[in-house]
């Protein structure tokens, strides 16, 4: 049963020792920590620039994270964001050039509907290759990404390279008219939207919904699931296939919205950021909302940082692996602080 | 005869957080003796043993060994003591060998180990061992009494001069637990081994052992040598006289109309060979049906293949007439419901609240929904709190993890759940395992209940007792199949065990 | 001969060839794993012992003039690594699998951070033998230049499966792996014995990935490794925890990952991005094959399962 009191704690305790601890690493780099700390306040958050800046990096982050969240809740730690993205973006980039000119609405619509498609059942298969071959999802879903990196470049080098992208290898672009805007004046393109829809409901899925319910069940002793007579292999895939549709979305947005058209840039590494954001919510969708902005800051400064400190842009991800180890240690303390909890009934 | 205490544990406290686990508690183990620790389930029995195993530092009291007194920091300090334990789960490595296990288990090897050396120099001392066999096994490819007797030559091979068995029998045959105990009571007299046993079982305090001390609640009730007792005393000595609720009376039933009927069932285990084979099975309505049988033969693959926990591979299980699948629609229609063994492993999920288990069939039913798909929390929380009340179910709310819950509660919960509506067909399993007599009898009397209300019911059951009590007619199982039919009025012990052992 | 028969020689030798220099790294990983795993522990997490132990190998050597002395920084870093690893994933509570991928990205970023002096610059590399050096074809040539750490790797399989099998030592990491009650009773610290257990099979990565850095490809850069840590997990599972196997697939993988450029050095060069796919593709394969719906594997250590 989710103790709110005890969650709140300990993420914001844990979270408050990993900044210490990156202070501790901006120290080692002969930088006052306090200075790179307000340097990164100000990449993330210090302006309406950065804000934007932070924004447009959360909203796929979002999707990303999903992709995590989802399978953890019926058990399986799925790494494949990364993957579903590279084929979600692949897949509806080719639907769109070819719908090209039958008017944003459609090409938008079916792009969409064909990158949530394509991730979905991506991740999908990295589910029954669990369920019914006993393949670590861990595994098989890292795996696939590869592969789909792989067949990314491979076509995009190849086949479908559009001719005048000789230096950085792309498709064709589908069209400045049909691509997703942003919103109002902001260059805040409307994913954000997306991202955040796309959490609050599946958060109402996970926690209110008959469906969610039965997707805890299944992910908190599966044995019990098969007393109760639940259909457990649906579930599962399920679960996989919303999470790889919401990555697989992400894929769709960076085309749609950002780049026009496929190529390398999909390969971006958001589905690694995504897999400690889904870890930092504690598979909680509605909470990967905060933490998806918290990493989108981060990332967005990183450029500041660099200008400010000559710190290279691997420090990010120094940071992140730091938040990382200590949000999964903080995992020891959630049951031992008596207080937090009702009395407990003395063993009868 | 006044013979040398080799043990004496005196006034012996130990608390685990809140819970006192054992106050004031004494034992005076004489040389060469077979002394039996008796109590029912939560008793101290096993913190006492594991305190004098070196597991446990006691809080308080005194351990004397051999007329010395001793601090036993560890399990490796108590061997060397010359102190050795057979566990109720055995720790035997079960993809290695008999011999690979027996080796590794000494505490002084050399650092480079020569097998073949090893091997020549165990089967030699084989020859002086109560129980013989073919080193070379595989652990895993052993049965359960087999286990046992590796498990009690390890401990003879490593020199121990006190032993101690921890429910020695609970998977032995009666006929095997027969031959095990009489050869452990042949060693003590041999002089060369003494003997604590933990145990429930009266008839084996009364048959094998000398002395018997009662423990009830981790408080000392009392010794004696076993010629001056006998099993009413020490009914009395383990409950305190408690009083039990009387089991309902037996209500006759004129319909024998088949509720449940396996035909032709094959469930294949694990390692994918047949646990199960070809089973054939009816039981009627209001009628409870037991089979027993040692663990290990196939009761938890049937239990499973009728909880839908896994897969039959041929064979049928019909329901009311009708083939019975195992997914919620069928469930409710015919109103089958299973109480599985070890209840939180298999039939509650731990992280999930008492609530939340309770609702764990129905939570997507009209009376708890809205609109066919959101969840009405405030419907689920009321019916626990009913059931809660209506089941004494001692938790400090509906909101309460169900693993934080004591054993009995867990299958309080589980009780509640699947009997808390009118139920055709109850397959359950073990259900008072490793509770307390109270429990006990509170689920006995439900199942009773459930009988004369007409549910048809399957009992399985490793422990016979519990059997014979409850059944109206009972099969024993043995490699997978039923070979034995009868009732509890024409039950008799030495034929059971036979064909228990596969006979 | 006719050209095409040369052509056809040239790719098998350039296949050997690459199966050991390829494969090398796969030697080490997959024995630290699968020492890790037979001590009952599994470790996503070498991914990024290899990076590190890439990039404190090139900066040792580069810094010292010795590569040898680099391999051993790298071993060092290895050990710290799988250091934090065990003493994360010794609660319960903590999940081992979510520790192994915050490590991977953890190490990968440091590594990252503290290599990018050491990206330009040359550091001395480790010596190979020139078994193929009596003949006139450079392909051939190419091919059997055996660098040392291979030998040593070679020799480094047998010396576990003795260490398994035949010390108190190793039948201890067994006890462990295969049943933590029965390592209680024993007296065994299943901690002690997991701890050392992943230091060392961290350290076994390290090598491998000063391998990378200071052989082949032979400098450091930040797409340096791809994926050959995790490739090493599925290995082992594919190998049934035997060394000597472990062994093996290692070359297997080496010539499946060596395919790619070796058709691209007699010419082929279409496909060659799905070439590069190909050891992914191999090691998926190989899982689904290796593992069953019921998920007993012969062989695996028991403790894993669990």
């Amino acid at each position: 049963m989710l103790n709110l009191r005890e969650t709140w704690l300990i993420s914001l305790g844990a979270l408050t020792v990993a900044f210490m601890l990156v202070g501790i690493f901006f120290a080692s780099t002969g930088n006052s920590p306090f200075e790179v700390f307000y340097t990164l306040y100000r990449g993330a958050f210090g302006s309406w620039f950065s804000w934007q800046n932070t924004l447009v990096r959360a909203a796929p982050l979002m999707l990303t994270a999903l992709c995590t969240v989802l399978p953890a809740r019926v058990g399986l730690i799925v790494i494949g964001g990364e993957g579903a993205v590279v084929v979600g973006g692949l897949c509806s980039t080719l639907v769109g050039l070819a719908l090209r000119d039958m008017g944003p609405f459609t090409v938008i619509t079916a792009m969409v509907l064909t990158g949530a498609l394509t991730g979905g059942l991506w991740i999908a298969a990295v589910g029954a290759l669990q369920y019914f071959r006993n393949v670590n999802e861990t595994i098989s879903s890292l795996l696939l990404n590869y592969i789909a990196i792989a067949i990314l470049n491979f076509l995009v080098i190849g086949i479908l390279k559009d001719p005048a992208t000789l230096n950085n290898p792309s498709t064709h672009a589908i069209g400045e008219a049909n691509m997703i805007g942003n919103i109002g004046a902001s260059t805040i393109h409307w994913g954000l939207v997306y991202g955040v829809v796309a959490c609050v409901g599946l958060w109402v899925i996970c926690r209110h919904s008959v469906f969610g319910f039965a997707a805890d069940v299944v992910g908190g002793n599966i044995r019990a699931a098969r007393l109760a007579g639940l259909p457990v292999v649906k579930i599962l895939l399920w679960c996989c296939f919303l999470g790889g549709a919401a990555a697989g979305l992400a894929g769709t947005l960076e085309v749609a919205a950002v780049h026009g058209r496929a190529n390398n840039g999909l390969n971006a590494g958001y589905g690694y950021a995504g897999i400690l954001v889904a870890f930092l919510a504690r598979h909680n969708p509605l909470a990967v909302i905060p933490y998806a902005i918290l990493l989108g800051g981060i990332q967005a400064s990183g450029g500041l940082m660099q200008r400010a400190h000559n710190l290279p842009d691997a420090t990010v991800y120094v940071i992140q692996g730091i938040i990382f180890m200590v949000i999964l240690t903080s995992e020891l303390f959630y049951g031992k602080f008596r207080w937090l909890h009702a009395t407990r009934e003395a063993k009868s | 005869m006044n013979q040398d205490i080799v043990l004496e544990a005196i006034d012996i406290g130990k608390v685990f957080g809140d819970v006192l686990a054992l106050q004031g508690v004494g034992l005076k183990l004489q040389a060469n003796s077979v002394h039996a620790l008796l109590g029912e389930n939560g008793a101290g029995k096993s913190t006492l043993v594991k305190c004098l195993m070196g597991y446990y530092r006691p809080d308080s009291g005194q351990i004397i060994l051999r007329q010395k007194e001793q601090v036993i920091d560890s399990p490796q300090q108590a061997a060397r003591l010359g102190l050795g334990m057979v566990y109720q789960h055995f720790t035997l490595i079960p993809n290695m060998t008999i011999a690979e296990n027996i080796v590794l288990s000494r505490p002084s090897l050399p650092a480079v180990i020569d097998w073949s050396k090893e091997i020549r120099a165990l089967q030699s001392r084989m020859a002086d061992m109560p129980f013989q066999f073919d080193l070379q096994r595989k652990v895993r490819d052993l049965s359960a009494g087999e286990k046992q007797k590796v498990e009690i030559t390890k401990q003879l091979l490593l020199d121990a001069e006190i032993l101690i068995l921890d429910e020695p029998t609970s998977v032995l045959t009666p006929t095997e637990a027969d031959e095990v105990l009489e050869k452990i009571h042949q060693l003590t007299r041999s002089g060369s081994l003494t003997v604590l046993m933990i145990t429930h079982k009266f008839r084996e305090v009364m048959r094998y052992a000398d002395q018997v001390t009662v423990l009830r609640k981790g408080r000392f009730v009392g010794a004696a040598d076993v010629t001056q007792v006998n099993p009413q005393m020490l009914s009395d000595m383990m409950v305190g006289g408690e009083s039990i609720s009387k089991p309902p009376a037996r209500e006759a039933h004129a319909s024998f109309q088949a509720r449940l009927k396996i035909s032709g069932l094959q469930v294949n285990n694990d390692q994918g060979l047949p646990a199960v084979k070809g089973l054939e099975l009816e039981v009627n309505e209001g009628e409870i049906v037991g089979i027993a049988g040692v663990s290990g033969n196939g009761q938890k693959q049937l239990v499973e293949a009728l909880s839908g926990q896994r897969e039959v591979t041929s064979g049928n299980i019909f329901a009311h007439g009708e083939i019975f699948v195992s997914n919620q629609r069928s469930i409710d229609k015919h109103k089958f419901y299973c109480l599985p063994e070890e209840p939180l492993k298999n039939a509650c999920v731990g992280n999930l609240s008492v609530a939340e288990n309770l609702v764990l069939r129905r939570f997507n039913h009209p009376a708890f929904v809205y609109w066919r798909w959101l969840l009405n929390r405030s419907a689920i929380r009321r019916n626990a709190e009913k059931l809660i009340a209506q089941y004494k179910v001692r938790t400090s709310g509906p909101d309460q993890a169900v693993s934080a819950l004591s054993g009995g509660n867990i299958q309080r919960v589980v009780l509640a759940r699947e009997l808390a509506q009118e139920v055709s067909v109850l397959v359950i399993s073990n259900p008072c395992f490793g509770l307390d007599f109270k429990a006990v009898a509170d689920i006995r009397g439900q199942l009773l209940a459930a009988r004369n209300r007409g549910t048809a019911i399957l009992l399985l059951s490793e422990d016979l007792d519990e059997i014979l009590e409850l059944s109206d007619r009972f099969h024993v199982i043995s490699g997978g199949e039923l070979v034995y039919q009868t009732t509890p009025a024409q039950a008799d012990l030495n034929t059971i065990g036979q064909y228990m052992a596969g006979h | 001969m006719s050209g095409q028969d040369i052509g056809l020689w040239s790719v098998l030798i350039a296949v050997l060839g690459g199966a050991i220099r390829v494969g090398t790294p796969f030697i080490f990983v997959s024995l630290g794993e699968c020492l890790t795993e037979k001590s009952g522990r599994i470790n996503l997490g070498l991914e990024g012992n290899l990076v590190m132990g890439a990039m404190v190998g090139y900066a040792t050597s580069y810094l010292s003039g010795s590569p040898w002395l680099g391999v051993l920084a790298a071993a060092g870093s290895g050990c710290c690594l799988g250091l934090l690893h065990a003493l994360l994933c010794q609660h319960k509570r903590v999940n081992d699998i979510a520790v192994g991928i915050a490590m991977m990205l953890f190490a990968s970023g440091l590594a990252f951070f503290y290599g990018k002096p050491f990206i330009q610059p040359s550091a001395p590399r480790l010596p190979s033998i020139g078994f193929g050096n009596w003949s006139d074809s450079p392909v051939v040539r190419a091919a059997l230049d055996i660098n040392a750490l291979f030998f040593i790797g070679v020799i480094l399989a047998p010396v576990m499966a003795w260490f398994l099998m035949r010390t108190r030592w190793g039948n201890s990491v067994r006890v462990v792996g295969e049943s933590s009650d029965a390592a209680l009773a024993m007296g065994i610290s299943i901690h002690r014995v997991r701890l050392l257990s992943t230091v060392a099979g961290g350290a076994f990565a390290g090598i491998g990935g000063a391998y990378l850095s200071l052989y082949y490809p032979g400098s450091w850069s930040e797409g340096l490794s791809s994926g050959q840590g995790l490739m090493a997990v599925a290995l082992v599972i594919f190998a049934r925890w035997n060394p000597i196997y472990c062994l093996y697939a290692s070359l297997l993988f080496g010539a499946a990952a060596a395919l790619g450029p070796a058709l691209q050095s007699v010419g082929i060069h279409s496909g060659y991005y799905l070439f590069n796919a190909a050891p992914y593709i191999l090691t998926l394969a190989i899982m689904i094959i290796s593992s069953d719906r019921k998920g007993t594997l012969g062989g695996m250590p028991g403790e894993l399962s669990k």
